[in-house]
């Protein structure tokens, strides 16, 4: 509707239009500027390439550690044995009472596995791994007392839940004492604490690394396109109608730079797995880089893209406002 | 239609533009703006045109004080007007069709309704058929009739030129102008800055006259050349 002449109609309201082909043709010019603005890129190429390398680059860093950590932290619970719980009886504690324990104790939703070493068992490995050999021998009654190894499941192979079944455990009345192998699971766990922090930041910090960049590339072509922009206003063109091509210049900024990075990330993880499969296998443990699917590809893609959306509002806010017919 | 009541501009500086200009053109006038250059018709057309403010007075159009007019709706009053500019404006990486288009796409109108009314105007102009050119590969004259064809392609009720026949010689001058007429008998207002009097003496429309920024003369120009030119 016009300000200054009442009844002139403005726009769209001059032949009369039906909502849903507003709504379609809201959608369509949408449509339109963002293939201009692609096609825009495309007649740039190697000054888009840069831009969307540089996003994809930045991205695909705190990706890799992250997907690096994540494995980790997966590899880590798979080490059960680490929160291994040893509980040694009482002594005078007969086999079958130990047996009895046995049966209570796998009827726990926290253990995986129980298992029962009896005295002489226990001589007899002590025997062989203290390299006391025969020595042993002239003791006159077995010091060993029987000890029962609980492997708790995966939920509870954490080092605080590990604690707490612990705690539990040592009340059985056949328990002398319960031992758990607990602290260096606990500095793996901090470590990978420090890690996640560390990535964190880092991402942070290449995040806004990105924003100022495609700020400024947006910013350019803003003033590159000064003339335009002149004409347009001179026309009647709002600023968010001149803004809009430049914020979906930074949509396919974000996008292809999202792509880019999920590629890159994928190409770094196929290369590392080799090496790492080695690496693990003496350890024993299975190394599977599946964090890799389509969840991640577009959490990758939802970040990158509001990364260039959030770049080019930063400078389109600014700048076309500053750019006024003279 | 257009409305000055002491209108004085004095840009930052000290430089007086306007002092005290007071005048009044009608609704479905036509009128021209003379002057030296740098007596104050480019910034007369754009306290029109909200590219300046007044520093005192009021300026209206239809009836409504500019004054009133924030920022933002700036960009709706310019729809209102039709404006002509000497270097055309004209975005020389688009075609002809993109140009004239251009106010109409910014509206929001249906592709069928633009590709109707740019064919009327570019009719109305005489270049139907350099629809798909660039402006580069045309002449001067035919640039300012693209210019044209843009300004009135959503029929604004006023029309601003600035030089518009600026580096045409008189018989494309004289088209141009006759081009300004035909709109005028649509019942569009005309008000056009310029400073080729001689094109002015062939006809009798009101004339302004700006002299260091005050208003020396309002009405029929009927001897021009009385030596205000020196």
């Amino acid at each position: 509707m016009s300000l200054l002449f009442k009844g002139r109609a403005q726009g769209a309201e001059t032949i009369k239009i039906g909502v849903f082909q507003l709504l379609i043709m809201f959608f369509t010019d949408h449509l339109r500027q963002a293939v201009n603005s692609l096609g825009e890129l495309w007649r740039s190429p190697f000054a888009s390439l840069m831009t969307i390398g540089v996003l994809g680059f930045s991205i695909t860093l705190p990706s890799t550690l992250y997907v690096l950590v994540k494995n980790t932290e997966q590899i880590s619970q798979q080490w059960e044995q680490a929160s291994e719980i040893s509980l040694f009886l009482r002594t005078g504690v007969t086999d079958a009472s130990a047996q009895q324990l046995l049966t209570r104790l796998r009827l726990w939703p926290e253990v995986a596995e129980v298992v029962y070493i009896n005295p002489a068992e226990g001589l007899k490995e002590f025997q062989a791994l203290s390299g006391l050999g025969d020595a042993l021998n002239y003791l006159e009654t077995n010091p060993l007392p029987g000890v029962v190894l609980v492997v708790p499941t995966v939920k509870y192979s954490s080092p605080t839940s590990a604690g707490i079944l612990l705690n539990k455990l040592r009340k059985e009345r056949e328990v002398e004492i319960g031992k758990l192998d607990i602290e260096w699971l606990e500095r793996l766990y901090a470590l990978i604490g420090i890690a996640k922090d560390l990535v964190t930041l880092l991402a942070v910090l290449l995040f806004f690394a990105v924003v100022l960049i495609i700020g400024n590339t947006i910013r350019l072509n803003i003033l590159s396109k000064r003339d335009e922009i002149v004409v347009m206003k001179l026309v009647g063109a709002t600023d968010a109608f001149i803004q809009r091509p430049f914020l979906y210049t930074g949509f396919w900024y974000g996008f292809l730079g999202g792509i880019m990075a999920w590629v890159t990330v994928l190409i770094i993880l196929l290369w590392v797995d080799y090496s790492m499969q080695d690496f693990m296998q003496k350890y024993q443990v299975s190394f599977d880089l599946t964090v890799m699917d389509l969840s991640t590809l577009i959490v990758m893609l939802s970040v990158s893209v509001s990364l260039g959306i959030a770049g080019s509002l930063l400078s389109v806010q600014r700048h076309v406002k500053d750019i006024e017919p003279r | 239609m257009i409305k000055f009541e002491q209108v004085s501009k004095t840009y930052p500086g000290g430089q007086q533009a306007l002092r005290k200009v007071d005048f009044h053109v009608e609704k479905g006038e036509m009128a021209f703006l003379t002057g030296h250059s740098g007596a104050g018709k480019s910034t007369l057309l754009k306290l029109i045109s909200i590219m300046e403010r007044p520093t005192v007075g009021r300026v209206l159009i239809n009836g409504h004080n500019l004054s009133s007019i924030k920022r933002r709706e700036i960009a709706y009053i310019r729809r209102d007007i039709g404006m002509i500019f000497q270097s055309h404006q004209l975005l020389m990486d688009k075609t002809v069709f993109d140009n004239v288009s251009l106010p109409l796409v910014i509206e929001g109108h249906t592709r069928k309704n633009i590709a109707k009314r740019v064919d009327a105007a570019l009719e109305m102009v005489g270049l139907r058929d350099k629809a798909k050119n660039l402006p580069i590969t045309l002449s001067g004259g035919e640039q300012q009739r693209v210019g044209i064809a843009r300004a009135v392609v959503n029929r604004p009720p006023l029309l601003l030129a600035d030089e518009p026949t600026g580096n045409l010689d008189p018989k494309l001058s004289m088209e141009i102008i006759r081009l300004f007429e035909d709109f005028n008998q649509a019942g569009v207002s005309v008000f056009i800055a310029t400073h080729d009097l001689g094109l002015i003496a062939r006809m009798k429309y009101r004339t302004l006259t700006l002299k260091n920024g005050q208003m020396i003369t309002d009405g029929l120009d009927e001897q021009p050349n009385q030596g205000l030119y020196v």
